[in-house]
């Protein structure tokens, strides 16, 4: 399959404090999503390198990143494993914050998107990162899920960081400090969010 | 690490296929050939005759059809930075031996069983049998999973290329009964001589002429260098499909 090659960052280079949660904003295709696949470790660099301290979590999608063949049981047992966690507490915690009732032993391939949404957003919640790389997901499921995922998210605040992806600034002001600005293949770091979004905005108005 | 391999290698419609599969060729091929010869060039029994060769090539080619497929049949997971592309190639690796071993034992176990006479069986030469067809395996499997990736026509061309290779890989015949110019074409297989190899271990009074067990290993080792040269290099690329 032939593809277009792009550049995403040209002669970056930047620290992401910690302590302080970012949000990452740029046009659509500026590279925002392959900027979290990067900083997790599933992109390579063609050149230069990331510094990573902390536990880091994998991009966090809208789809989730299940094997379709095998349950949710199965899957979050697996995910569990590769992160080094209790299986067994994993396995209760995501059973209780889904919602899933029978079909989390059903295979994933059978499961709608919601479902798909809140097994991957309790797998995330069930594993404690200092950064949680968050890609268009905050809000899964109908009003009652939505308000119990964002009370749990808000509270993994308290200690962990996240680096979120958002088109919503409203999403973004909610729970970002500071942002990051991708445009053109330079990252700018701004300490506050407001001033991340204001300059954002006025690239969009550009074209 | 099991428990990688059974997440990695997951296969649809569970374990019975990998017993069906052997099972039908060697009831196939026997009933064919019992209608035309009497007697099996090697022993007495069609079924063993069938099995030692088929199941022997099974070490290959059940082997390679399932790595072509690790990375990108396991794209999913390796959304997880912790999972590399290598540990699927390395968990189906593992999970296909076993699965092949299994059958293996069950199938010439039974054949072996309910045959007349005794099988004195040799393990040595089964065992370096299977290293060889397993490594030549990995190697054209972590070639595959690149070149199929980068070119897609590749992977047709593949899949004509290496249909005969049943044929002419001495699983239903012994090259060494065959005219000598079409016997020093088939010895370039090496998986010809892999079946040879097995079929000793089953056979105390088969000799194998031709068998050379240097070519198998040179040609094992230049694949697995090849194969892993072009998968480190890639690996950037396997990712991103």
């Amino acid at each position: 399959m032939k593809g277009v090659r792009k550049m995403i960052l040209d002669d970056v280079s930047v620290t992401f404090p910690r302590g302080k949660s970012i949000g990452l904003l740029g046009r659509n295709g500026a590279g925002k999503s392959t900027l979290l696949q990067i900083i997790a470790g599933t992109l390579e660099l063609d050149r230069g390198r990331v510094i990573r301290q902390g536990k880091i979590s994998w991009p966090l999608g809208f789809q989730g990143s299940f094997q379709g063949n095998l349950s949710g049981e199965q899957n979050v047992r697996f995910v569990a494993r590769i992160y080094g966690v209790d299986t067994d507490e994993l396995v209760a915690y995501v059973a209780e914050f889904a919602e899933l009732g029978q079909f989390y032993h059903a295979p994933v391939r059978t499961y709608s998107s919601g479902m798909k949404a809140r097994l991957a957003f309790g797998v995330s919640m069930g594993i404690n990162f200092d950064y949680y790389l968050v890609d268009e997901i905050t809000a899964v499921g109908d009003t009652n899920f939505k308000r119990k995922s964002q009370q749990t998210f808000k509270e993994k605040l308290s200690d962990s960081d996240v680096i979120m992806v958002s088109h919503s600034t409203g999403t973004l002001r909610d729970y970002c400090q500071t942002g990051i600005v991708l445009e053109n293949g330079q990252m700018t770091y701004y300490d506050d969010i407001n001033e991340a979004i204001a300059v954002h905005e006025s690239n969009m108005k550009r074209h | 690490m099991r428990e990688m391999s059974t997440r990695f290698g997951a296969k649809p419609g569970g374990y019975l296929w990998a017993f069906l599969d052997p099972v039908s060729h060697i009831v196939f091929l026997s009933v064919i050939f019992m209608a035309i010869a009497h007697m099996p060039p090697l022993g007495t029994s069609f079924p063993l005759f069938f099995a030692t060769g088929y199941i022997g090539f099974q070490f290959y080619q059940a082997m390679a059809g399932y790595l072509n497929s690790a990375v990108s049949g396991n794209k999913a997971l390796l959304s997880y930075p912790s999972v590399a592309p290598i540990d699927t190639v390395a968990a189906r690796y593992a999970l296909q031996l076993v699965t092949t071993a299994i059958v293996a034992i069950v199938v010439l176990g039974y054949i072996v069983f309910t045959v007349r006479h005794p099988v004195s069986i040799h393990l040595p030469p089964i065992l370096e049998a299977i290293a060889a067809a397993s490594l030549i395996a990995l190697g054209i499997g972590l070639a595959n999973t690149v070149l199929f990736i980068m070119y897609p026509i590749y992977e047709k061309l593949y899949g004509i290329i290496t249909r005969p290779l049943f044929l002419v890989s001495g699983v239903f015949f012994l090259p060494d009964s065959l005219p000598p110019i079409a016997k020093d074409v088939i010895l370039f297989n090496p998986l010809a001589h892999i079946v040879m190899q097995f079929r000793t271990g089953f056979y105390p009074q088969y000799r194998a002429a031709g068998y050379d067990g240097f070519y198998v290993w040179c040609v094992a080792a230049s694949l697995m260098f090849v194969g892993l040269v072009l998968f480190t290099s890639c690996r950037a690329r396997l990712r991103d499909r």
